[in-house]
């Protein structure tokens, strides 16, 4: 495992500004900033970033991507994270889904989607989870029956993230018998969740959202056309998607806005503690920075770093949950001081417009917390394929 | 850092860092033999004027070092020859901050912080946590001499150095263990608990080695300050964070003086808190976030 020391190459550096003037441009009316990936689907904004090229940039042109370095894609995320901006909409298709086309896909299928992905219209969610299927990837149930013409889906997959918004789902399915090998037998179908037999339904989460759903499949039919790379190939598939995953600056900027809003409530001048407190998160979070640009790196020389990926995010999501825990025993923090009330145990919605900024986030912050530990692998097992990458199991 | 460098020095600490060397330091009698090796090969130029290496061979050095507990004030030794010309030519210079020095009682002049250097000077002894001879030194009949205003910064990044170095040798020496040591009839690397706590170590191994690039990468830089406050803040706490999880896997055997790991953790525990603890850089690099103020805490960390 080896972090190579990276700097962003000029051309990097240079769209830093663009995105700022943009952002200034283009902030939706009364937005209220949170660097959380998942928050503000927004496809109005998800078009304007297409517009500009901002969607798909290290793709080919031929597939209206932007023939671009992932340290300019680096830049370009961090900076739009960094800011709070809404990039829910277009983030799963541009992240994951659309390189997965690019690499497994028909070229057909290259052909229909990467350029509605690229323009900020096209929008895709994962179906790896099922109800029964959590951790242990492989053992997904859902299956998908070979008919005249394409495949007939059964099942259900659930915590699907923006399903009941998004376009498309890439469903893992079983297409095969079960065998000795759990890992033969899958493939990935890309299913139109408009589709006739696709049933979605969001799910409320604890902080009040609904973001996740379950999405179940009755007989619905998915030509084959709509088949991802090969018949059994898709376990291979899906753990190559991780790399991508895993790495970007949105494994440990979640939880940013707190840090931002604690620091204008500290003031220029902070006592001791305060300071102590901001140069210990800046000091963790230019650490984290520099590790995932590394990362950036080796996807731009073409190597899928699974295990330095698993590190920069377990790190970072540990990051992401201890800063608002330190944050919020703060003397600075309002809620919970001796004789203050609580608020939070008799307010409903946690974006109440009374609180205090740093409040506010801090609020939203900490009920999304038990998420950044779970989302996307949880840190058991990312600790996991680290202890495998150095050997141990 | 220059490769040929870098495996002269492997080589030269892996052959003469010995048990004897590491306790002979901790009685007080300087290794000389390893310095006489060192001197020989030159390790001790690294960095000087007309060395024909630079910031980065001088903290790769370090590193190095670290990685093998090197029992010789070689950051001093380094640091100095930045500073005072022919500073480890028959003997060597070491540093005094704040009135402390180590291994002043072999050296051949002290310099201090406050730019101030002699051969003549009176010692009142003390250690580190490692065991290793400091001393309280008052200089007599010092001259003066013009030290550059960041070397109180770039003793603390010594520190980032070695402890990057030795966190790497304490990651191996983890991993060795977990897999050789059996109980229950299996290596205890095949248990998850055992898994975790070391896939946590590289994280912070990790970590630091980053981090310790940051501030090396910036050296002769305006970003120089907030990169080595930075870093010595991180590397601080990786630094026990590592320590305390390499002597759970190390169990009884590696809380023994016969074993090996104290020569790295005890080092560890010595450099994080030596030039400034992680709170004192914290506190540091807070102010300065702070004074930039909220809408620019991002440009901080991007250092736009
Ligand atoms: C906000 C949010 C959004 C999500 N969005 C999506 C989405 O869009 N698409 C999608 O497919 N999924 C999504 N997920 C699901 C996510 O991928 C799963 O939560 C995750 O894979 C863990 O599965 P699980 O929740 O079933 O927990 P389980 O796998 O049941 O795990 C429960 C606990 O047991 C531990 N555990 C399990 N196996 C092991 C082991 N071998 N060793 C040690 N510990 C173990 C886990 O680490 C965890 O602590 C989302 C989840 C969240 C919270």
């Amino acid at each position: 495992m080896r972090f190579d020391s990276v700097a962003l190459p000029p051309e990097a550096e240079a769209l830093r500004g663009q995105v700022r003037e943009f952002l200034a441009a283009e902030w939706p009316d009364g937005y209220w900033p949170n660097s959380d990936f998942g928050e503000g689907h927004d496809p109005a904004f998800s078009r304007k970033l297409g517009a500009r090229g901002w969607i798909g940039m290290t793709w080919p042109k031929e597939h209206g991507g932007g023939a671009r370095t992932f340290f300019e894609r680096y830049v370009v995320t961090e900076e739009l994270l960094a800011a709070g901006a809404p990039v829910a909409a277009h983030w799963i298709a541009d992240r994951q889904s659309g390189p997965l086309l690019l690499k497994f896909g028909s070229r057909a299928q290259r052909r229909r989607f990467l350029p509605g992905i690229a323009r900020g219209e096209c929008y895709f969610s994962i179906g790896m989870s099922e109800p029964n299927t959590g951790s242990d990837l492989a053992s997904v149930r859902t299956r998908a029956e070979r008919v005249d013409g394409g495949w007939l889906v059964n099942g259900a997959k659930i915590w699907t993230t923006d399903a009941h918004r998004n376009h498309f789902i890439i469903a893992l399915v079983r297409t095969g018998p079960r065998s000795a090998n759990r890992h033969a037998g899958l493939s990935q179908l890309i299913v139109d969740l408009k589709a006739e037999g696709v049933a979605v339904r969001p799910i409320r989460n604890l902080a009040g959202g609904e973001d996740f759903n379950e999405v179940a499949f009755q007989d619905c039919f998915v030509p084959d056309a709509n088949l991802v790379g090969e018949p059994g190939g898709g376990w291979t598939q899906v753990t190559s998607e991780l790399g991508y995953e895993r790495s970007g600056p949105e494994r440990f900027l979640s939880a940013f806005r707190v840090f931002v809003e604690f620091v204008r409530a500290a003031g220029p001048s902070p006592d001791d503690g305060a300071a102590a407190l901001i140069g210990r998160l800046a000091s963790q979070l230019m650490t984290l920075r520099r590790m995932s640009i590394s990362v950036a790196g080796m996807l731009q020389q073409g190597q899928s770093p699974v295990v330095e990926s698993a590190l920069v995010k377990s790190l970072g999501n540990d990051f992401e949950k201890m800063l608002p825990e330190l944050v919020r025993l703060s003397p600075l923090c309002r809620a919970g001081r001796e004789g203050e009330p609580l608020p939070f145990a008799v307010e409903r919605d946690p974006m109440s417009a009374w609180l205090a900024p740093l409040e506010r986030c801090l609020r939203q912050t900490v009920l999304y917390a038990p998420s950044f530990t779970l989302r996307g692998g949880t840190r058991e097992i990312l600790r996991g394929v680290i202890a495998r990458g150095l050997g141990l199991r | 850092m220059d490769r040929l460098l870098k495996e002269t020095a492997e080589r030269v600490f892996a052959d003469h860092v010995t048990r004897a060397a590491w306790d002979d330091a901790e009685s007080g009698i300087f290794p000389a033999a390893l310095w006489a090796v060192v001197e020989k090969t030159g390790l001790h130029k690294v960095g000087g004027a007309d060395s024909g290496t630079g910031w980065d061979d001088l903290f790769g050095l370090l590193t190095v070092a670290g990685r093998h507990a090197v029992p010789l004030p070689l950051a001093e030794m380094l640091l100095a020859g930045t500073v005072v010309a022919d500073a480890n030519a028959a003997g060597f210079t070491t540093i005094a901050a704040g009135g402390l020095a180590p291994w002043p009682t072999a050296a051949r002049q002290v310099l201090s912080i406050e730019g101030q250097v002699s051969s003549e000077f009176g010692c009142a002894p003390a250690s580190n946590l490692a065991g290793e001879p400091f001393a309280w030194v008052e200089l007599l009949n010092p001259r003066p001499v013009a030290v550059p205003r960041e070397l109180p910064t770039l003793l603390a990044v010594s520190r980032v150095a070695l402890m990057a170095g030795a966190l790497e040798r304490v990651l191996e020496m983890c991993i060795a263990h977990a897999t050789e040591r059996e109980q229950f009839g299996r290596p205890i690397a095949k248990f998850q608990a055992v898994q975790h706590g070391l896939a946590v170590l590289a994280g912070e191994v990790a970590a630091a080695g980053s981090a310790r690039d940051g501030c090396v990468a910036a050296c002769g830089t305006p970003r120089f300050v907030d990169e080595a406050a930075a870093a010595k803040a991180r590397v601080g706490e990786a630094a026990g964070i590592g320590a305390e999880l390499a002597h759970q896997v190390h169990g009884a055997m590696g809380f023994t003086h016969e074993h090996d790991l104290h020569r790295f953790t005890r080092r560890l525990w010595a450099w994080r808190d030596e030039h400034g603890h992680e709170t004192v850089w914290q506190t540091r690099l807070g102010r300065r976030v702070a004074a930039g103020g909220a809408d620019r805490v991002w440009d901080f960390i991007v250092g736009a």
